[in-house]
């Protein structure tokens, strides 16, 4: 355990955003927060980041002593005036750190991330991915014992997205303990190792090992307005009017009702459009964000 | 915190949000200098006002020159709040340090002046623009974005203080000037009395040390409120 989280309360303007939070973060490992829009993700990353309080509660760290945390905020910085080198030397400095071991550490950084023919480049004339890898290389100035990055593939196109979670993945090998939040149900499945959905203002811890062993298709129908389909009501994702009478409807369900429910639904008219098995945690993801229960426990 | 200064410093350079308040205050002193002679105590208490207002667009273009991303970066590297706004706040006063030396200069430079010129008109000159830089700081980053959420509120607020300001020290309002209300009530004025003396002095007036004294320690006192406030925001 890299710390831990005892009974942690936050209000915002009398709006109660986390209430009586216990959670522990798993030393060396990639912790991900998930859940919907407002459900307090990012105001749990500050507060273990320090940069906001809680108003009851403790943070703990082993042994008592504070961790050295790197920060990856939401917002990646645009309007930054310096070259790479520039700005991560200021950075180096603002935190205390010795010029020479600033400039090591930035010569290492550079080669990790890929970056060392943009050393010299305004970070203004940088692509949203490149600017993203900057924010991480900052956090990572100081040897860290945890990198906090909220919501880093926000914003990416899917190259930037595919690089960065390369990176993720080199780090993870290098066993850094990371947390992080996201949207992006594709990082879950290859980086995370500990799942932490953010529901009703607590946190429901959900452990991949359990989750791996069940085995979850993807199945996407045409049918008429007029078929019922209460029969698989509970496993219905999206369910949209595509053209006069007709609706798309997408239904992820357990392999072992797989058979049954497309047979029952073949039977009423409707057409296959698709079928392919499914990482669970991004199905449990999806219905995270949709605010229903899990149908899989 | 010399690291931070010199960063801040950079950045507001490097993002050029200085030049239109500079270029704003070096056409104000050419064109108030356009005319020779001029006399000096007069022309400097014209010049220190307008530092006092161009100062409030300095100091939320300074306090501003970070986007929301970075200033949470910086603040995780510094560790310290407080040592951030110290920063920020020294950042403003190097600014209005650099437009006092050069209000007080450039009249000398082009020798726009009609009296003869002793050291204690330079001494009054530098003093009643540095105070006045240094209060209209202390008086604007109440109206930055740590403490008003609306950018557009930020401007309004510091116009309007500075304003006020500007009024209650022209006011002939008798309750102003006497009991606690006095020492609430920005002593702007105080600038004003000094540099209205006339030109005939040969030394500074024994009352000039106290009332700038005391402009520079009411605008202490407000900074470090300042720094008080928002430190309760958040962590460090």
């Amino acid at each position: 355990m890299i710390l831990e989280l005892q009974n942690v309360t936050k209000r915002f303007k009398n709006k109660l955003i986390i209430e009586n939070l216990s959670i522990s973060i798993s030393l060396n490992q990639v912790t991900a927060i998930v859940g919907k829009n407002g459900s307090g993700k990012s105001t749990l990353l500050k507060m273990i980041g320090g940069l906001m309080k809680p108003d009851s509660g403790q943070i703990l760290f082993p042994d008592e002593q504070p961790i050295s945390i790197g920060y990856v905020p939401e917002t990646t910085p645009v309007l930054i005036p310096f070259t790479l080198l520039e700005y991560l030397t200021h950075m180096g400095r603002i935190r205390g750190l010795t010029k020479e071991w600033v400039e090591k550490r930035i010569d290492t950084l550079l080669e990790i991330f890929d970056m060392e023919h943009e050393r010299d480049i305004r970070i203004v004339h940088f692509s949203k991915g490149m600017k993203q890898k900057t924010a991480i290389m900052q956090a990572m100035l100081e040897e860290t014992d945890l990198l906090i990055m909220d919501e880093p593939l926000s914003g990416l196109d899917q190259k930037a997205q595919a690089d960065l979670e390369r990176l993720l993945l080199s780090l993870k090998e290098q066993k850094m303990s990371i947390i992080l939040t996201c949207h992006e149900t594709k990082l879950l499945e290859k980086v995370v190792d500990q799942t932490l959905i953010i529901q009703e203002r607590q946190v429901i811890q959900m452990r991949s090992q359990q989750l791996h062993d069940k085995l979850i298709n993807r199945v996407v129908f045409e049918l008429s307005n007029t078929v019922s389909t209460d029969i698989v009501k509970n496993a219905i994702i999206t369910d949209k009017e595509i053209a006069d009478g007709q609706r798309l409807v997408e239904l992820h369900i357990s392999q072992e009702q797989t058979n049954k429910m497309v047979k029952e639904l073949l039977g009423r008219g409707a057409s296959i459009k698709l079928l392919e098995p499914l990482h669970v945690k991004e199905t449990e993801f999806l219905r995270v964000l949709k605010g229903e229960e899990n149908i899989y426990s | 915190m010399r690291a931070l200064i010199h960063y801040f410093f950079f950045t507001y350079i490097r993002t050029h949000r200085y030049v239109p308040p500079m270029s704003l205050f070096l056409m104000m002193l050419i064109v108030n200098y356009h005319y020779v002679p001029n006399p000096i105590l007069d022309s400097y208490s014209f010049t220190a006002l307008l530092l006092f207002f161009v100062m409030g667009w300095v100091t939320i273009t300074i306090m501003h020159a970070e986007d929301e991303g970075q200033k949470q970066i910086t603040l995780i590297h510094t560790k310290n709040k407080r040592n951030y706004y110290f920063a920020l706040i020294i950042n403003c006063m190097i600014v209005g340090l650099i437009l006092s030396l050069l209000a007080v200069a450039y009249p000398l430079v082009i020798h726009a002046f009609n009296s003869e010129l002793h050291l204690v008109h330079i001494a009054c000159g530098f003093l009643a623009h540095l105070s006045l830089a240094i209060l209209s700081i202390a008086l604007s980053i109440f109206f930055t974005r740590d403490t008003v959420k609306s950018n557009i509120n930020s401007w309004w607020g510091v116009i309007s203080i500075l304003v006020v300001t500007l009024v209650l020290a022209v006011a002939r309002v008798e309750f102003l000037r006497t009991g606690f209300i006095s020492w609430l009530v920005p002593p702007l004025r105080f600038s004003m009395e000094i540099m209205s003396v006339g030109d005939d002095i040969s030394s500074i007036p024994a009352q000039a040390y106290w009332q700038f004294g005391w402009i520079f320690i009411y605008s202490l006192i407000f900074m470090l409120l300042f720094i008080k406030i928002v430190q309760k925001k958040g962590t460090f």
